[in-house]
């Protein structure tokens, strides 16, 4: 019977292509939707976004108006609850929100190593820790740009040598160039001796994040500068909020996707099975019961979607992996990554369409009136 | 007792304001082994005949027993069952199925069996070779001649060896010459394979290969000549479609 469901696909083959590629078009979307979506999540949730802190200037936004102090992290490391400080200078060629952001950060390359979920898979971190203009990339970068150990890369004022690319379990950092601080510092037109974007502060793992914050802005509002310390992930939130809405937005985009499949695979399976609802009269005048009529044309409906889904979700998880895509605004990054989650979703999603868009035209074929149908032309 | 047995069956259709009956209140008994015809004018009730003795219409009234099975009380997916292991439907227009070969058309009704695919594939071969199609098995219905056509489609009613068969004119849509080899195929399907065969045709010469030959016209059976057992010819009244005689339809002797 499963060869009666494969051969009427084959023989209406230009019917089921189009409709398999548009379900493939469709899912495509719907997996690159959720992996923003799960970009998106990622910053804000996890241990990297709950566990430290990003200390910024009080009522500052972009990276390049926020200048604090770079002494300000020995105050900081006073403070209970505090297990290292981190003092990050960033630069970015684009404040507003872009999908080509290139962001250093500048920090003591030590720290970097010894505090950064980071590893290298080129080049070594003692090159990038003896030489001044040394970098290295993150590999979303480093894939988008093409870049590899060894270049020169320049953009802007700044000029760096590719010291080496790496990964992170945190994937909106591999949109990172991280550099030495001083050398951030001292790029002309910054103009930052001694001066810093933000601190990160790293927690004891005993610490109240909301307190400590607190207690960071309260003790440093003594200073030259007031602060505004918040949860990193909350900090990258609101950071991107135009974005976040934007993506909030977005996913309905990713249900209008499983709509249009649905539509797109029910069309064909009504059509396919009006075509030959005489066929269907004549199945149940042999023996074939109304329910495994039925069956096949949920079988019908179902590698239609299952088929069309599979690849749209396969070439977006490709893409994705290839792509290294990213979005981004005033220094912080969301990175589309593929996952086996969205990999998972988008097989089920694309079962459970396609066994939902066989179902009226499967009553339709199981309850035919077979008489009525024998008797048509 | 007959094989089928319709007591009391009556059907009517709606069109608009009108009812039509066709059947009203009809009695027939077909024993095991018969070949029976049924002949009569365009709209007198015998595809709906048909479709009642099959089980894929339901009589307005009385019932319907095949082989001691009252097929007028089982459910829709019983009665698929029931087809499926009783019943072979030879169609005018042969409806096979387009995307599927010969062997695969007739191949069709075994899968609903439980058979081992050694059994499935012998019975789907003998059944071909029955009707004189082996070497034609790989092909599709659009590559078959129209009386090759209706032999696959004779080859899929018997393949499950079913009780009954019934054929609404089987050769309506054939010449001459491939109308005579149906006849005497399925002649022999009921002399050498002892099938019972109910066959509706508005060929008289078809019909004449029957050892049975009713008449249905407006609501009543006509026996005619044909009666091997009688001997008598010309055609006689057996039947009167009144609401109340129980004893409508009766065989002679
Ligand atoms: N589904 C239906 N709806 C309405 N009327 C029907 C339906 N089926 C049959 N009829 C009517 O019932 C009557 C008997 O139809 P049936 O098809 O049984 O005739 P028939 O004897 O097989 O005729 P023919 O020799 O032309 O095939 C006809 O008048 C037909 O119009
Ligand atoms: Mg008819």
């Amino acid at each position: 019977m499963f060869t009666y469901v494969l051969k009427t696909l084959w023989r209406h083959r230009t019917r089921t292509l189009l409709t398999v590629t548009g379900a493939a078009v469709a899912m495509f979307v719907f997996c690159f939707v959720g992996s923003v979506q799960e970009g998106l999540q990622r910053l804000t949730t996890g241990s990297d976004a709950d566990r430290s802190l990003i200390v910024f200037q009080e009522n500052r936004f972009c990276p390049t108006t926020s200048r604090l102090p770079e002494d300000y992290s020995r105050k900081i490391k006073e403070i209970p609850g505090v297990r290292d400080v981190m003092p990050i200078q960033v630069w970015t060629n684009n404040c507003r929100a872009s999908l080509d952001i290139v962001v250093f950060n500048g920090a003591d390359p030590q720290q970097i190593q010894s505090t950064r979920p980071l590893t290298l898979t080129a080049g070594d971190w003692q090159s990038f820790s003896t030489q001044r203009d040394a970098a290295i990339v993150g590999r979303n970068v480093a894939q988008r740009r093409g870049l590899k150990t060894g270049d020169q890369f320049s953009i802007g004022d700044i000029s760096v040598k590719v010291a080496g690319v790496f990964q992170s379990t945190v994937p909106s950092e591999e949109n990172l160039i991280y550099t030495s601080l001083a050398f951030l510092q001292y790029t002309r037109g910054l103009d930052a001796a001694g001066l810093v974007t933000q601190h990160e502060v790293l927690l004891t793992d005993d610490a109240d994040p909301d307190r400590v914050a607190s207690e960071i802005d309260a003790k440093l509002r003594a200073g030259s500068v007031a602060t505004k310390t918040r949860r990193k992930g909350a900090f990258q939130a609101s950071t991107l909020s135009d974005l976040v809405d934007l993506i909030g937005f977005a996913h309905w985009l990713g249900y209008a996707c499983v709509g249009l499949v649905l539509s797109l695979v029910a069309t064909t399976t009504v059509m396919s099975v009006q075509d030959r609802i005489k066929e269907y009269a004549v199945l149940q005048t042999i023996g074939v019961r109304p329910l495994r009529a039925m069956r096949l044309v949920l079988t019908e409906s179902t590698i239609l979607c299952l088929v069309g889904g599979i690849a749209g979700t396969a070439l977006a998880m490709t893409a994705l992996a290839i792509g290294g895509f990213a979005i981004g605004a005033e220094g912080a990054t969301i990175a589309f990554r593929p996952s086996i989650g969205l990999a998972v979703t988008g097989a089920l999603v694309s079962l459970a369409v396609g066994i939902a868009a066989g179902l009226a035209p499967a009553i339709q074929a199981g309850t035919v009136p077979i008489v009525n149908a024998l008797r048509q032309a | 007792m007959a094989l089928v047995e319709l007591r009391g069956v009556s059907k009517s259709f709606r069109k608009g304001d009108e009812t039509i009956t066709p059947l009203d209140d009809i009695d027939l008994d077909i024993d095991a082994g018969d070949f029976v015809s049924l002949m009569g004018p365009s709209g007198t009730g015998k595809s709906t005949l048909l479709n009642l003795v099959s089980g894929i219409d339901r009589p307005d009234s009385g019932t319907i027993t095949v082989d001691g099975t009252e097929v007028t009380k089982l459910s829709r997916s019983k009665l698929a069952d029931w087809r499926a292991a009783n019943l072979g439907y030879i169609f005018q227009t042969h409806n096979l199925i387009p995307v599927l070969t010969a062997y695969e058309n007739v191949e069709l009704p075994t899968l609903l069996l439980k058979l081992s695919s050694t059994q499935r594939r012998q019975r789907v071969e003998l059944a071909l070779e029955a009707v004189g199609l082996s070497d034609r098995a790989d092909h599709y219905p659009r590559q078959l001649s129209g009386g090759q056509e209706q032999r696959v489609g004779i080859a899929r009613a018997i393949v499950a060896h079913p009780k009954v068969v019934v054929a609404d004119e089987p050769t309506g849509s054939l010449d001459t010459e491939t109308s005579e080899q149906v006849q005497i195929l399925l002649q022999r399907l009921n002399k050498e394979l002892d099938i019972t065969l109910l066959m509706v045709t508005h060929d008289s010469d078809a019909a004449s290969i029957a050892s049975r030959q009713l008449m249905l016209d407006r609501g009543k059976f006509l026996e005619r000549g044909g009666d091997k057992e009688m001997g008598r010819q010309g055609e006689r009244e057996v039947g009167v479609g009144n609401a109340g005689d129980s004893v409508a339809i009766k065989k002679f002797g």
